[in-house]
């Protein structure tokens, strides 16, 4: 209870005091972050916080980190050895990178969507109805409503209705993105991450799943890394710029992409590097 | 002008002279490759030829006789198809969980450094000739069973219903369990090693979503990276049974060698290679006969099982490539 009440009030602790608007809360917040993987130090004491219910994007140019970044949210780097964070990484207040902090847990609240569709080898009710079995056992009656539920939420459900019992390896690569989210959805998290969700997808496709993040967006607390500027512009309310492990400018993003505070930021978005 | 025709006719003759080569390059190579297919086809027609006698004499009932009398002239291949059998999928039983774990290991839970130097000593365990497993498995894996397997099975395992039958026998060591035994550690490379190799092309971000979504290391294993590889997994089986099949040497030393019908896996026993290896020498006429219909016999199964294995493991590879 005190957690909750923790999360609900808690002040948002951004980079600059205008960083976040007054009524978004922080959902999760990094504190002096560093990672490495082996010797190689690619994140650098970054402190930021991601907004509730909002969309934050994570941009950058190639290996600045931003990926890195995503993938200590739910600490999916931990299955490789060598991969360490240090610092603080808190999620209603509770820092995820502790040791005793359960990693089942972690990822039912923390989900996960991956740069290339990567449905598993079953059909397209098991791939939703797997994820949920981890965690509920359901009658089969309430897991067909679970299942429809989550391709419902990603925009899925009418393409789908009649093939479930077809293996998802036969889906368009658009499609299988969407299955990918209603997966991920579908143990109904707090948080979603998307790391570089379109970028193996053409733009009808890409379209589309922008379109599903502004609608996720109301349910979901969501970090999208991206290459793609236009897109971070699009469809996020906050926008962090990362460049060589260091978070450079963090805010909103209309403010990030009309007028931005340091001259590196403004150097990639007009396109001079990167 | 002239310097110009002289040219082309140059060019001509030579363009012709490098079809011609062309064309002589391509009969060798054709002809090299036919060599393997007229081979393996001779082999087997020369073996079928071979056991023309015995098939004209017993028919059909070769397959299903037991008794196997070269004094008599009466020969039955049920006693050797049998052995065959049992050694293998005795093999097989022990095999295939213990390349699983080894794959697994390898692919997914080994510290880095570790993974190469493993996986090369397990392929290496593939290029040792079968005649050191023979001798190690009698002169040291015998007197262990005579020793230890052999009472505690008859003890333990001998007594249950349906089952027992296959566990009594005297304690002389060598028979069919030990034969499988020794055809299972001979097999164990060649499957783990095509375990660990399709395991390695699941790719990472399919085994990061499985655990993003919570699921433990095994899970993965189980639900993921078997399922996405499974025709490959089996073709590696397949692999590793066409090998068990086929052992001679290995088997001769440790099966016992008597062609004489008996449930029990304690018992002596024979398979079709080790028969053929042991008897060769001294079968004249249908005898000899007999045994090379035995040998056609063993040519088309091991064929076929390899056949199969190619095609599961092409498979895979072909997903690979619509990806």
């Amino acid at each position: 209870m005190t957690e909750l009440a923790f999360s609900m009030n808690a002040p948002v602790v951004a980079h600059s005091p205008r960083a976040v608007a007054a009524n978004a809360t922080a959902k999760m917040s990094a504190r002096r972050l560093n990672f490495h993987y082996d010797r190689f130090h690619a994140i650098k004491d970054v402190s930021l916080d991601i907004a509730a219910n909002r969309v934050t994007a994570l941009i950058g140019p190639s290996g600045c980190g931003k990926s890195t970044l995503l993938r200590t949210f739910n600490r999916i780097y931990s299955i490789y050895p060598k991969q360490v964070a240090s610092g603080e990484l808190l999620l209603d207040g509770e820092n995820i990178l502790h040791p005793k902090y359960s990693l089942n847990q972690l990822r039912s609240k923390v989900g996960m969507v991956f740069q290339k569709p990567v449905p598993f080898p079953m059909t397209i009710f098991e791939n939703v109805a797997y994820a949920i079995r981890h965690y509920e056992k359901l009658s089969k009656a309430e897991m067909n409503v679970r299942v429809e539920q989550a391709l419902n939420q990603a925009a899925l459900w009418d393409e789908v209705k009649d093939k479930l019992k077809q293996s998802a390896l036969g889906l368009s690569g658009g499609q299988q993105q969407r299955l990918c989210i209603a997966r991920a959805v579908a143990l109904k998290p707090d948080v979603l991450l998307l790391d570089e969700p379109t970028s193996a997808l053409d733009p009808i496709a890409t379209s589309r799943i922008e379109q599903l993040i502004a609608e996720l967006a109301g349910d979901f607390t969501i970090a999208i890394v991206t290459h793609n500027m236009q897109q971070a512009a699009r469809c996020s309310d906050f926008t962090a710029f990362m460049y060589l492990g260091e978070l450079v400018e963090f805010g909103p993003t209309e403010k990030l992409f009309t007028q931005p505070g340091k001259k590196q930021t403004e150097d990639y978005i007009t396109g001079r590097f990167g | 002008m002239t310097s110009i025709a002289v040219t082309h006719t140059r060019l001509v003759t030579q363009a012709r002279r490098d079809a011609s080569a062309d064309r002589k390059f391509r009969t060798l190579v054709v002809l090299a490759a036919f060599i393997v297919l007229v081979s393996l086809i001779g082999v087997a027609f020369s073996m079928l030829w071979g056991g023309r006698e015995v098939l004209s004499e017993q028919g059909l009932g070769f397959f299903f006789s037991t008794e196997w009398n070269p004094v008599e002239n009466r020969y039955g291949a049920l006693v050797p198809i049998f052995g065959t059998l049992v050694t293998s999928v005795i093999a097989l039983m022990i095999a295939v969980p213990v390349s699983f774990g080894i794959a697994v290991y390898l692919t997914e839970v080994a510290p880095v450094w570790l993974r190469t130097p493993v996986g090369s000593a397990i392929e290496l365990l593939a290029g040792i000739p079968s005649i050191i497993y023979g001798m190690w498995g009698l002169f040291v894996l015998v007197p262990m069973m005579t020793a230890y397997v052999t009472p505690w099975l008859n003890d333990h395992l001998g007594a249950l219903p349906f089952i027992g039958e296959l566990f009594q026998g005297p304690p002389i060591g060598i028979g069919l369990l030990t034969a499988g035994f020794v055809l299972s550690i001979m097999v164990i490379p060649f499957i783990s090693s095509v375990m660990r190799e399709v395991f390695l092309t699941v790719p990472v971000r399919l085994k990061e979503s499985a655990y993003a979504l919570g699921a433990t290391r095994w899970e993965v294993v189980w639900n993921i990276v078997l399922p996405y590889t499974r025709s490959a997994v089996i073709g590696g089986v397949f692999l590793g049974l066409g090998r068990a099949l086929g052992e001679t040497m290995a088997v001769a030393y440790v099966v016992g060698n008597t062609v004489r019908f008996s449930a029990s896996l304690l018992e002596p026993g024979t398979t079709i290679a080790a028969l053929i290896a042991n008897d060769f020498a001294e079968a004249t006429d249908s005898y000899r006969s007999a045994l090379l219909l035995l040998g056609f016999v063993l040519f088309v199964v091991t064929f076929f099982i390899l056949a199969i294995a190619r095609l599961m493991l092409l498979r895979l590879s072909r997903r690979e490539g619509v990806r």
